[in-house]
């Protein structure tokens, strides 16, 4: 498996895991306070655990394979990375309108603001996996 | 991506008359994975033209003696 359909996987489940974590930080303050308010508590958390674990898993990988750490995407992971990315930036696109035609008909800013932090992860972990779909697929 | 290129090659023919070359050191030679280089041996992905060009130096050919292209 190449370095980076490996980087792939190991940040698929680091983002995916960190979405759970944040999904169970919101559902906890709704069961607390009977509705769903955008809150510090559980935003703060998850972007710090999110961005340690992304700096310790890439770290791990770097110490594990350092010459192929340290050596540029090839001709063909370029095109690989860059569909994957514009794929995920669909999956925001997509999640962010839904959000915006909810508000604009339900006037739900709570609601807004977690499609919209939903569609961010949702994009971000779709690009991974699109990432190993495409990878896997042998492009 | 995804619909097979009408290139075919002799990439896996050449590295093993040259003393059975790994995949990983042809991939070395010419700046890319191994992966890239299994991917070009299986016909599923068509090396950029400096990269063909590389592997035929390599081998000491001409780029048609590896790449064909396929009717």
């Amino acid at each position: 498996m190449a370095f980076r359909e490996k980087s792939a996987w190991v940040m698929a489940a680091v983002t995916g895991l960190a979405g759970l974590y944040y999904l169970n930080l919101i559902v906890a303050i709704a069961r607390d306070l009977g509705e769903v308010p955008p809150a510090a508590g559980a935003f703060v958390p998850f972007v710090i655990l999110i961005i340690a674990a992304s700096i310790a898993a890439q770290v791990a990988l770097a110490i594990l394979e350092p010459r192929e750490a340290d050596r540029p995407a090839d001709e063909r992971e370029r095109p690989i990375l860059a569909v994957a990315g514009n794929w995920s930036g669909l999956v925001l696109g997509i999640g962010a309108v839904t959000a915006l035609l909810h508000f604009l008909y339900y006037k739900d800013g709570d609601l807004l603001f977690h499609m919209v932090m939903g569609s961010l992860i949702l994009s971000q972990f779709s690009e991974y996996l699109f990432q190993i779909l495409l990878f896997r697929r042998g492009v | 991506m995804g619909k097979r290129p009408p290139i075919t090659n002799r990439v896996r023919e050449m590295r093993e008359s040259h003393g059975g070359m790994s995949q990983a050191a042809l991939g070395e030679a010419i700046g890319v994975t191994r992966q890239t280089v299994i991917a070009i041996e299986q016909g599923r992905y068509s090396p950029s033209l400096e990269s063909a060009f590389r592997i035929a130096r390599l081998f000491g050919v001409g780029v048609e003696d590896v790449f064909g292209w396929e009717e």
